[in-house]
Protein backbone atom coordinates (compact mmCIF):
# COMPACT_ATOMS: atom_id res chain seq x y z
CA UNK A 1 0.00 0.00 0.00
CA UNK A 2 2.73 2.40 0.73
CA UNK A 3 4.45 1.84 -2.52
CA UNK A 4 1.06 2.23 -4.43
CA UNK A 5 0.36 5.84 -2.10
CA UNK A 6 3.88 7.18 -3.47
CA UNK A 7 4.60 6.22 -6.75
CA UNK A 8 0.83 7.91 -6.96
CA UNK A 9 2.65 11.02 -5.67
CA UNK A 10 5.93 11.06 -7.25
CA UNK A 11 4.14 10.15 -10.56
CA UNK A 12 1.92 13.79 -10.21
CA UNK A 13 4.65 15.44 -8.95
CA UNK A 14 7.12 14.42 -11.59
CA UNK A 15 5.15 15.19 -14.31
CA UNK A 16 4.10 18.74 -12.43
CA UNK A 17 7.96 19.36 -11.92
CA UNK A 18 8.29 18.51 -15.59
CA UNK A 19 5.36 20.95 -16.79
CA UNK A 20 6.80 23.67 -14.79
CA UNK A 21 10.07 23.11 -15.82
CA UNK A 22 9.44 23.47 -19.47
CA UNK A 23 7.24 26.34 -19.12
CA UNK A 24 9.22 28.68 -15.92
CA UNK A 25 12.79 27.79 -16.56
CA UNK A 26 13.36 30.66 -19.35
CA UNK A 27 14.71 33.47 -19.10
CA UNK A 28 12.83 36.39 -17.85
CA UNK A 29 10.04 34.07 -16.53
CA UNK A 30 8.44 34.18 -12.76
CA UNK A 31 11.02 33.57 -10.36
CA UNK A 32 8.02 32.80 -7.72
CA UNK A 33 6.66 29.79 -10.66
CA UNK A 34 10.09 28.33 -10.53
CA UNK A 35 10.21 28.14 -7.21
CA UNK A 36 6.92 26.37 -6.93
CA UNK A 37 8.47 23.98 -9.61
CA UNK A 38 11.55 23.05 -7.67
CA UNK A 39 9.84 22.12 -4.77
CA UNK A 40 7.70 19.65 -7.11
CA UNK A 41 11.19 18.36 -7.53
CA UNK A 42 11.57 17.80 -4.05
CA UNK A 43 8.60 16.15 -3.46
CA UNK A 44 9.45 13.80 -6.66
CA UNK A 45 12.53 12.92 -5.23
CA UNK A 46 11.53 12.47 -2.27
CA UNK A 47 9.16 9.86 -2.93
CA UNK A 48 11.88 8.13 -5.33
CA UNK A 49 13.59 7.29 -2.36
CA UNK A 50 10.55 5.94 -0.72
CA UNK A 51 9.77 3.90 -3.71
CA UNK A 52 13.04 2.83 -3.88
CA UNK A 53 13.94 2.05 -0.36
CA UNK A 54 10.36 0.08 -0.23
CA UNK A 55 11.63 -1.97 -3.38
CA UNK A 56 14.91 -2.83 -2.15
CA UNK A 57 13.11 -4.51 0.74
CA UNK A 58 13.21 -1.59 2.93
CA UNK A 59 10.51 0.28 4.80
CA UNK A 60 9.06 3.65 5.84
CA UNK A 61 7.98 3.57 9.37
CA UNK A 62 10.57 1.86 11.49
CA UNK A 63 13.23 4.73 10.92
CA UNK A 64 14.09 8.11 9.59
CA UNK A 65 14.53 8.19 6.17
CA UNK A 66 15.63 10.81 3.57
CA UNK A 67 12.54 11.00 1.99
CA UNK A 68 11.39 13.06 4.92
CA UNK A 69 13.74 15.90 3.75
CA UNK A 70 11.57 15.66 0.27
CA UNK A 71 8.68 16.94 2.43
CA UNK A 72 10.40 19.81 4.16
CA UNK A 73 12.52 20.83 1.45
CA UNK A 74 9.16 21.46 -0.75
CA UNK A 75 7.65 23.23 2.37
CA UNK A 76 10.94 25.28 1.99
CA UNK A 77 10.50 26.41 -1.43
CA UNK A 78 6.60 27.23 -0.54
CA UNK A 79 8.02 29.64 1.99
CA UNK A 80 10.66 30.99 -0.07
CA UNK A 81 8.52 31.60 -2.55
CA UNK A 82 5.84 33.84 -1.12
CA UNK A 83 7.95 35.02 0.95
CA UNK A 84 11.08 36.24 -0.72
CA UNK A 85 9.50 37.18 -4.24
CA UNK A 86 5.97 38.18 -4.06
CA UNK A 87 5.20 39.47 0.09
CA UNK A 88 7.12 42.82 -0.71
CA UNK A 89 4.40 43.37 -3.57
CA UNK A 90 1.46 42.02 -1.42
CA UNK A 91 2.50 43.89 2.20
CA UNK A 92 3.77 46.76 3.06
CA UNK A 93 3.53 46.34 6.34
CA UNK A 94 1.24 49.15 7.43
CA UNK A 95 -0.93 49.36 10.59
CA UNK A 96 -3.92 48.82 7.96
CA UNK A 97 -3.56 45.26 7.81
CA UNK A 98 -2.55 44.26 10.86
CA UNK A 99 -6.05 42.53 11.28
CA UNK A 100 -4.64 40.07 8.27
CA UNK A 101 -1.50 39.11 9.60
CA UNK A 102 -2.72 38.18 12.80
CA UNK A 103 -5.97 36.07 11.03
CA UNK A 104 -2.38 34.25 9.23
CA UNK A 105 -1.27 33.31 12.39
CA UNK A 106 -4.37 30.54 12.65
CA UNK A 107 -2.42 28.33 10.09
CA UNK A 108 0.52 27.76 12.17
CA UNK A 109 -1.33 27.67 15.21
CA UNK A 110 -3.31 24.90 14.49
CA UNK A 111 -0.07 23.10 12.97
CA UNK A 112 1.40 23.20 16.31
CA UNK A 113 -1.76 21.96 18.08
CA UNK A 114 -2.05 19.08 15.80
CA UNK A 115 1.81 18.51 16.55
CA UNK A 116 0.84 18.67 20.52
CA UNK A 117 -2.21 16.34 20.02
CA UNK A 118 -1.24 13.84 16.99
CA UNK A 119 2.41 13.35 17.66
CA UNK A 120 3.61 14.72 21.34
CA UNK A 121 0.78 13.32 23.29
CA UNK A 122 0.21 10.64 21.20
CA UNK A 123 1.26 7.33 21.06
CA UNK A 124 3.86 7.27 18.62
CA UNK A 125 7.39 6.03 18.43
CA UNK A 126 9.86 8.82 19.77
CA UNK A 127 11.14 8.97 15.95
CA UNK A 128 7.78 10.25 14.81
CA UNK A 129 7.70 12.51 17.38
CA UNK A 130 10.92 14.15 16.64
CA UNK A 131 9.94 13.71 12.81
CA UNK A 132 6.75 15.32 13.63
CA UNK A 133 8.26 18.20 15.65
CA UNK A 134 10.98 19.05 12.33
CA UNK A 135 7.70 18.83 9.79
CA UNK A 136 5.96 21.11 12.32
CA UNK A 137 8.85 23.71 12.54
CA UNK A 138 8.90 23.73 8.37
CA UNK A 139 4.89 24.14 8.41
CA UNK A 140 4.90 26.90 10.60
CA UNK A 141 5.87 29.88 8.25
CA UNK A 142 4.99 28.15 5.21
CA UNK A 143 1.48 27.83 6.33
CA UNK A 144 1.46 31.30 7.92
CA UNK A 145 2.31 33.21 4.08
CA UNK A 146 0.63 30.58 2.79
CA UNK A 147 -2.85 31.77 4.29
CA UNK A 148 -1.58 35.56 4.67
CA UNK A 149 -1.74 35.23 0.95
CA UNK A 150 -4.96 33.36 0.66
CA UNK A 151 -6.87 36.19 3.03
CA UNK A 152 -4.83 39.41 2.03
CA UNK A 153 -7.16 42.05 0.21
CA UNK A 154 -5.22 42.56 -3.06
CA UNK A 155 -4.43 46.64 -2.86
CA UNK A 156 -2.43 47.35 -5.85
CA UNK A 157 -0.62 44.88 -7.50
CA UNK A 158 -3.55 42.00 -8.23
CA UNK A 159 -1.47 39.62 -8.01
CA UNK A 160 -2.45 37.71 -4.57
CA UNK A 161 -6.04 37.34 -6.08
CA UNK A 162 -5.07 35.71 -8.80
CA UNK A 163 -2.49 33.36 -6.75
CA UNK A 164 -5.31 32.87 -4.16
CA UNK A 165 -6.10 28.85 -5.70
CA UNK A 166 -2.57 28.20 -5.40
CA UNK A 167 -2.43 29.09 -1.63
CA UNK A 168 -5.38 27.55 -0.97
CA UNK A 169 -3.52 24.57 -2.97
CA UNK A 170 -0.99 24.59 -1.11
CA UNK A 171 -2.50 25.07 2.53
CA UNK A 172 -4.39 21.90 1.83
CA UNK A 173 -1.39 20.05 0.49
CA UNK A 174 0.81 21.00 3.94
CA UNK A 175 -2.39 19.58 5.93
CA UNK A 176 -2.31 16.30 3.92
CA UNK A 177 1.23 15.41 4.33
CA UNK A 178 0.88 16.19 7.91
CA UNK A 179 -1.72 13.73 8.59
CA UNK A 180 0.06 11.14 6.07
CA UNK A 181 2.94 11.37 8.92
CA UNK A 182 0.80 10.87 11.63
CA UNK A 183 -1.21 7.98 10.00
CA UNK A 184 2.32 6.72 8.83
CA UNK A 185 3.42 6.94 12.58
CA UNK A 186 0.40 4.58 13.46
CA UNK A 187 0.98 2.40 10.55
CA UNK A 188 -2.23 3.17 9.06
CA UNK A 189 -1.98 2.39 5.64
CA UNK A 190 -5.28 3.43 4.25
CA UNK A 191 -5.58 6.84 5.64
CA UNK A 192 -1.74 7.02 4.01
CA UNK A 193 -3.07 6.07 0.77
CA UNK A 194 -5.94 8.43 0.99
CA UNK A 195 -3.05 11.20 2.13
CA UNK A 196 -1.11 10.50 -1.00
CA UNK A 197 -4.71 10.65 -3.20
CA UNK A 198 -4.98 13.95 -2.15
CA UNK A 199 -1.04 15.21 -2.34
CA UNK A 200 -1.28 13.69 -5.78
CA UNK A 201 -4.00 15.79 -6.79
CA UNK A 202 -2.76 18.91 -5.27
CA UNK A 203 0.65 18.33 -7.04
CA UNK A 204 -0.63 17.84 -10.35
CA UNK A 205 -2.79 20.89 -10.58
CA UNK A 206 -0.23 23.30 -8.80
CA UNK A 207 1.49 24.28 -11.92
CA UNK A 208 -1.66 24.41 -14.25
CA UNK A 209 -3.06 26.38 -11.35
CA UNK A 210 -0.11 28.94 -11.21
CA UNK A 211 0.10 29.09 -15.11
CA UNK A 212 -3.76 30.00 -15.28
CA UNK A 213 -2.88 32.46 -12.08
CA UNK A 214 0.02 34.56 -13.77
CA UNK A 215 -1.88 34.31 -17.32
CA UNK A 216 -4.78 36.08 -15.42
CA UNK A 217 -2.24 39.08 -14.28
CA UNK A 218 -0.70 39.70 -17.06
CA UNK A 219 -4.00 40.38 -18.49
CA UNK B 1 47.99 -0.80 5.62
CA UNK B 2 47.92 1.87 8.29
CA UNK B 3 47.10 5.32 7.52
CA UNK B 4 46.77 4.72 3.90
CA UNK B 5 44.14 7.11 3.56
CA UNK B 6 46.74 9.72 4.49
CA UNK B 7 49.54 7.87 2.33
CA UNK B 8 47.46 8.29 -0.66
CA UNK B 9 45.96 12.14 0.35
CA UNK B 10 49.68 13.17 0.38
CA UNK B 11 50.59 11.37 -2.87
CA UNK B 12 47.43 13.09 -4.67
CA UNK B 13 47.54 16.82 -3.08
CA UNK B 14 51.40 17.58 -3.06
CA UNK B 15 51.48 17.09 -7.05
CA UNK B 16 48.29 18.64 -7.61
CA UNK B 17 49.38 21.64 -4.94
CA UNK B 18 52.80 21.92 -6.11
CA UNK B 19 51.08 22.34 -10.07
CA UNK B 20 49.14 25.58 -8.63
CA UNK B 21 52.19 28.39 -9.48
CA UNK B 22 52.65 27.04 -12.70
CA UNK B 23 48.87 26.91 -14.56
CA UNK B 24 46.92 29.71 -16.00
CA UNK B 25 44.52 31.82 -13.60
CA UNK B 26 41.57 30.39 -15.23
CA UNK B 27 42.57 26.50 -14.42
CA UNK B 28 44.19 27.16 -11.26
CA UNK B 29 40.69 28.01 -9.98
CA UNK B 30 39.35 24.78 -10.86
CA UNK B 31 42.51 23.03 -9.34
CA UNK B 32 41.74 24.54 -6.08
CA UNK B 33 38.33 23.12 -6.04
CA UNK B 34 39.74 19.80 -6.81
CA UNK B 35 42.12 20.16 -4.41
CA UNK B 36 39.14 21.17 -1.91
CA UNK B 37 37.04 18.30 -2.90
CA UNK B 38 40.08 15.65 -1.89
CA UNK B 39 40.43 17.16 1.51
CA UNK B 40 36.82 17.47 2.12
CA UNK B 41 36.56 13.60 0.87
CA UNK B 42 39.56 12.99 4.07
CA UNK B 43 37.48 14.55 6.46
CA UNK B 44 33.90 13.00 5.52
CA UNK B 45 35.82 9.76 5.84
CA UNK B 46 36.64 10.68 9.14
CA UNK B 47 33.19 11.64 10.45
CA UNK B 48 31.54 8.78 8.38
CA UNK B 49 33.66 6.02 10.15
CA UNK B 50 32.45 7.77 13.52
CA UNK B 51 29.06 7.76 12.54
CA UNK B 52 29.08 4.04 11.53
CA UNK B 53 30.73 3.25 14.75
CA UNK B 54 27.60 4.99 16.64
CA UNK B 55 25.00 3.52 14.32
CA UNK B 56 26.65 -0.30 15.47
CA UNK B 57 27.95 -0.63 11.61
CA UNK B 58 24.56 -0.96 10.63
CA UNK B 59 26.82 -0.14 6.77
CA UNK B 60 23.50 -0.27 4.66
CA UNK B 61 21.14 2.39 6.58
CA UNK B 62 24.20 4.56 7.36
CA UNK B 63 25.53 5.04 3.41
CA UNK B 64 21.62 5.08 2.42
CA UNK B 65 20.68 7.40 5.20
CA UNK B 66 23.40 9.37 7.40
CA UNK B 67 26.36 9.80 4.70
CA UNK B 68 24.32 11.38 1.84
CA UNK B 69 23.72 14.35 4.27
CA UNK B 70 27.24 14.10 6.15
CA UNK B 71 28.80 13.92 2.22
CA UNK B 72 26.60 17.02 0.57
CA UNK B 73 26.75 19.55 3.54
CA UNK B 74 30.31 19.21 3.45
CA UNK B 75 30.72 19.76 0.16
CA UNK B 76 28.77 22.79 0.17
CA UNK B 77 30.56 23.97 3.28
CA UNK B 78 33.72 25.95 1.11
CA UNK B 79 31.18 26.72 -2.11
CA UNK B 80 29.20 28.86 0.64
CA UNK B 81 32.19 30.34 1.84
CA UNK B 82 33.63 30.86 -1.78
CA UNK B 83 29.66 32.35 -2.91
CA UNK B 84 30.13 34.91 0.85
CA UNK B 85 33.75 36.02 0.15
CA UNK B 86 34.71 35.56 -3.10
CA UNK B 87 32.03 35.76 -5.88
CA UNK B 88 28.48 35.18 -6.27
CA UNK B 89 28.87 35.02 -10.02
CA UNK B 90 26.47 31.38 -10.95
CA UNK B 91 28.64 30.45 -14.12
CA UNK B 92 31.66 30.70 -11.87
CA UNK B 93 29.97 28.96 -9.05
CA UNK B 94 28.78 26.11 -10.61
CA UNK B 95 32.19 25.51 -12.43
CA UNK B 96 33.60 25.26 -8.88
CA UNK B 97 30.90 23.00 -7.25
CA UNK B 98 31.39 21.08 -9.72
CA UNK B 99 34.82 20.81 -9.69
CA UNK B 100 34.91 20.54 -5.86
CA UNK B 101 32.32 17.25 -6.35
CA UNK B 102 34.96 15.78 -8.75
CA UNK B 103 38.06 16.23 -6.68
CA UNK B 104 35.62 13.86 -3.93
CA UNK B 105 34.65 11.31 -6.37
CA UNK B 106 37.92 11.26 -7.48
CA UNK B 107 39.71 10.59 -3.89
CA UNK B 108 36.26 8.56 -2.91
CA UNK B 109 37.34 6.01 -6.12
CA UNK B 110 41.06 6.09 -5.54
CA UNK B 111 40.43 4.82 -1.79
CA UNK B 112 37.93 2.30 -2.55
CA UNK B 113 40.06 0.85 -5.75
CA UNK B 114 43.45 0.26 -3.27
CA UNK B 115 40.65 -1.09 -0.71
CA UNK B 116 39.36 -4.02 -2.42
CA UNK B 117 41.95 -4.15 -5.36
CA UNK B 118 40.79 -8.14 -5.66
CA UNK B 119 37.37 -7.27 -6.95
CA UNK B 120 38.00 -3.99 -9.22
CA UNK B 121 37.41 -5.19 -12.94
CA UNK B 122 37.31 -2.69 -16.06
CA UNK B 123 33.40 -2.46 -15.71
CA UNK B 124 33.99 -1.29 -12.17
CA UNK B 125 36.04 1.51 -13.54
CA UNK B 126 33.65 1.96 -16.07
CA UNK B 127 30.53 2.81 -13.44
CA UNK B 128 32.37 4.38 -10.63
CA UNK B 129 33.83 6.79 -13.23
CA UNK B 130 30.94 7.86 -15.22
CA UNK B 131 28.35 7.10 -12.34
CA UNK B 132 29.71 8.25 -9.12
CA UNK B 133 32.13 10.71 -10.06
CA UNK B 134 29.42 12.12 -12.21
CA UNK B 135 26.51 11.74 -9.10
CA UNK B 136 28.75 13.85 -6.68
CA UNK B 137 29.31 16.45 -9.18
CA UNK B 138 25.94 16.74 -9.80
CA UNK B 139 24.46 17.13 -6.22
CA UNK B 140 27.41 19.73 -5.93
CA UNK B 141 26.47 21.87 -8.74
CA UNK B 142 23.13 21.66 -7.66
CA UNK B 143 23.54 22.97 -4.57
CA UNK B 144 26.20 25.88 -5.94
CA UNK B 145 23.64 27.26 -8.30
CA UNK B 146 21.22 28.00 -5.00
CA UNK B 147 24.32 29.87 -4.01
CA UNK B 148 24.39 32.25 -6.58
CA UNK B 149 21.60 34.38 -4.80
CA UNK B 150 23.93 34.57 -2.18
CA UNK B 151 23.80 38.47 -2.56
CA UNK B 152 20.86 39.36 -4.91
CA UNK B 153 18.26 37.97 -3.19
CA UNK B 154 18.99 37.43 0.31
CA UNK B 155 15.48 36.14 1.15
CA UNK B 156 15.65 33.39 -1.36
CA UNK B 157 19.37 32.28 -0.69
CA UNK B 158 18.66 30.69 2.53
CA UNK B 159 15.81 28.57 1.94
CA UNK B 160 17.03 28.24 -1.78
CA UNK B 161 20.07 26.84 -1.09
CA UNK B 162 18.51 24.65 1.75
CA UNK B 163 16.26 23.09 -0.13
CA UNK B 164 18.49 22.72 -3.17
CA UNK B 165 20.81 20.95 -0.37
CA UNK B 166 17.88 18.55 0.45
CA UNK B 167 17.35 17.88 -2.89
CA UNK B 168 20.90 16.73 -3.22
CA UNK B 169 21.20 14.91 -0.41
CA UNK B 170 18.03 12.63 -1.60
CA UNK B 171 19.14 12.53 -4.95
CA UNK B 172 22.64 11.09 -3.39
CA UNK B 173 20.51 8.95 -1.19
CA UNK B 174 18.49 7.51 -4.18
CA UNK B 175 21.67 6.89 -6.23
CA UNK B 176 23.70 5.06 -3.22
CA UNK B 177 20.53 2.76 -2.69
CA UNK B 178 20.52 2.02 -6.27
CA UNK B 179 23.95 1.07 -7.03
CA UNK B 180 23.84 -0.95 -3.70
CA UNK B 181 20.70 -3.43 -4.34
CA UNK B 182 20.95 -6.32 -6.70
CA UNK B 183 18.17 -6.06 -9.28
CA UNK B 184 17.95 -2.14 -9.51
CA UNK B 185 22.25 -1.38 -9.80
CA UNK B 186 21.92 -0.53 -13.24
CA UNK B 187 19.32 1.77 -12.81
CA UNK B 188 21.66 3.18 -9.95
CA UNK B 189 24.34 3.66 -13.02
CA UNK B 190 22.49 5.39 -15.10
CA UNK B 191 20.87 7.87 -13.21
CA UNK B 192 23.18 10.30 -13.02
CA UNK B 193 23.92 9.91 -17.00
CA UNK B 194 20.33 10.79 -17.37
CA UNK B 195 20.91 13.28 -15.21
CA UNK B 196 23.74 15.14 -16.75
CA UNK B 197 22.98 14.64 -20.67
CA UNK B 198 20.04 16.57 -20.58
CA UNK B 199 21.39 19.47 -18.55
CA UNK B 200 24.52 19.48 -20.92
CA UNK B 201 22.02 18.92 -24.23
CA UNK B 202 20.28 22.27 -23.06
CA UNK B 203 23.33 24.01 -22.24
CA UNK B 204 24.45 22.93 -25.77
CA UNK B 205 21.51 24.53 -27.19
CA UNK B 206 21.63 27.73 -25.06
CA UNK B 207 25.02 28.50 -26.16
CA UNK B 208 24.46 27.48 -29.58
CA UNK B 209 21.27 30.74 -29.71
CA UNK B 210 23.10 33.06 -28.04
CA UNK B 211 26.50 32.48 -30.82
CA UNK B 212 24.11 32.55 -33.86
CA UNK B 213 22.00 35.92 -32.00
CA UNK B 214 25.24 37.20 -31.83
CA UNK B 215 25.92 36.60 -35.65
CA UNK B 216 23.08 38.16 -36.33
CA UNK B 217 23.58 41.02 -34.70
CA UNK B 218 26.99 41.64 -35.71
CA UNK B 219 25.46 41.05 -39.41
CA UNK B 220 22.92 44.08 -38.79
Amino acid sequence: MYLIANIIVCVCALGGFIYGGTKFFRPKKALYAQMITLSLGCIAFGRLYNIVRLMTGGNLTDSFQLGFLGLIGSLMFFFSSNYGTVDSLVDDYSKEFTKYRVIALAAPVAAVLMYLGLFLFGNVSPIWKIQGAALTLFVLPASYFNLKHLIFPDVEFGVVKCLRPYNLLALIYTAAIFVECFAMSRDIEFLTLICCCVTGIITAAMIPTIVRGLKKWRT
Amino acid sequence: MENMIYILYICMVAPLLLSLPLIQKKSRSVMVFILIGISAALFVSEINGLLLRIMDYDTPYVTTTITPATEEIIKAIPILIYAFVITDNRNKLLGSSFALGIGFALFENTYILINSMESISIEWAIVRGFSTALMHGICTAAVGYGMSFVKKRKKLFYCGTFSLLMMAIIYHGIFNMLVQSEDLKYFGFILPLATYIPIVIALIVRYMKRKKAEQEAKAV
